[in-house]
């Protein structure tokens, strides 16, 4: 294979040239390229994207991508980690070149993202338990819960109807507050916090409870007890279950725009 | 995106849609019929035959579920729809998504 090109992994704080052994995608050898105190993770390759119809082995390639960048974390602390297929045009120079070029930057995010990892917070609930909740609370809900009992059939129907298109608002509105109170719990603990979109997947764990928010934060090493103490806190809540998830480069909080 | 379509599930999947389309309907004639009779303008006879009507509606549209065993089907089409509305949603009320949306499938 001819190697024109430079597969990237990850930016990391280290000066040293280095190898970190064949654990790249599809077993390349994985090295460093330095320059001055930051260094390019990548490994050789073709200047084509990484490409194939074959589902499980594009999630093998996303996984071992993923390992490499797991593993530089774990040798020089929190790293700048490329998404999956991020290439470099040319050799070793040009990779070189690019650090170079972008030095500001990439040295400014790294010192940036120095000792903290990204978490993903997913809070769930249970509708029925939130639905009982609004309506012990909703004086007007409980009137409505009464008369309903005491109508002919057809008025009890529309009734009852009224019932459930109010109390799925009020659901609502109480899901929307709760999300706003989780995030403000939250949100001293994390250097940088953010409401993610809908996951397209959920655990089976959770499948039947509804996703009332995710988050995706940015946490100190130092704040991440103080975060899962908190996390503890609303799991005990009735009907409410957290998925905490971590720690992972900090993906989703990188800002290189303009770099490159 | 693949669709697996054979006679059975193209069958379940249009009367899924049929029912859940109906099911819209019937909920948005609902909450006519519950702002008529919030207002007043309904006297106690016409509320007692509208929320038969309805009632009855209900029930109908429940035995089609089970007799075909949609239910999951028209679950689908209904979550499908409410997902779709949000985006939508989110779109009108934040429009600066909607721009980085089209930021990235340019780039």
């Amino acid at each position: 294979m001819q190697s024109e090109a430079r597969y990237l992994y990850s930016v990391a704080r280290t000066g040293q040239e280095s190898r970190l052994g064949s654990i790249g995608i599809q077993k390349n050898d994985v090295y460093i390229v330095p320059y001055k105190d930051i260094a390019a993770i990548v490994h050789a390759c073709e200047a084509k994207p990484y490409h194939t119809e074959d589902k499980k082995l594009a999630e093998d390639w996303v996984l071992e991508h993923s390992y490499v960048i797991d593993q530089a974390t774990k040798m020089f602390g929190t790293v700048l980690p490329f998404s999956f297929d991020v290439i470099i045009k040319g050799d070793d120079d040009a990779v070189v070149d690019w650090l170079c070029r972008d030095y500001e930057k990439l040295a400014g995010e790294l010192l940036r993202m120095q000792g903290t990892a990204e978490y993903s917070i997913q809070i769930y609930c249970d509708h029925s338990c939130l639905e009982t909740l609004v309506l012990a609370h909703n004086q007007e809900l409980g009137d409505l819960k009464s008369r309903i009992e005491k109508e002919p059939k057809g008025k009890a129907y529309l009734l009852k109807r009224n019932l459930d298109l109010k109390l799925k608002d009020l659901t609502y509105s109480e899901a929307g507050k709760l999300a706003e109170q989780f995030f403000s719990e939250i949100k001293p603990l994390a250097e940088e916090l953010k409401a993610a979109g809908k996951s397209s997947w959920t655990p089976d764990k959770f499948k039947d409870k509804r996703l009332l928010v995710t988050f995706c934060c940015r946490v100190s090493d130092e704040a991440v007890k103080k975060l899962g103490e908190v996390l503890e806190e609303i799991n005990g809540k009735e009907g409410f279950y957290v998925r905490f998830t971590g720690p992972w480069a900090p993906f989703s909080f990188v800002c290189l725009s303009g770099a490159g | 995106m693949s669709v697996n379509l054979d006679e059975g599930n193209l069958k379940d999947g249009l009367l899924g849609l049929v029912v859940a389309l109906v099911e819209i309907i019937q909920e948005l004639l609902e909450r006519q019929a519950l702002r008529r009779m919030e207002s007043g303008s309904l006297s106690d006879c016409e509320i007692e035959r509208l929320g038969e009507a309805l009632s009855e509606l209900t029930e109908a549209l429940a035995k089609i579920k089970a007799d075909n065993n949609i239910e999951d089907a028209v679950q689908l089409v209904r979550t499908d729809l409410d997902l779709a509305a949000e985006d939508l949603i989110d779109k009108f009320l934040n429009p600066a998504s909607w721009n980085e949306e089209n930021q990235k499938e340019e780039s």
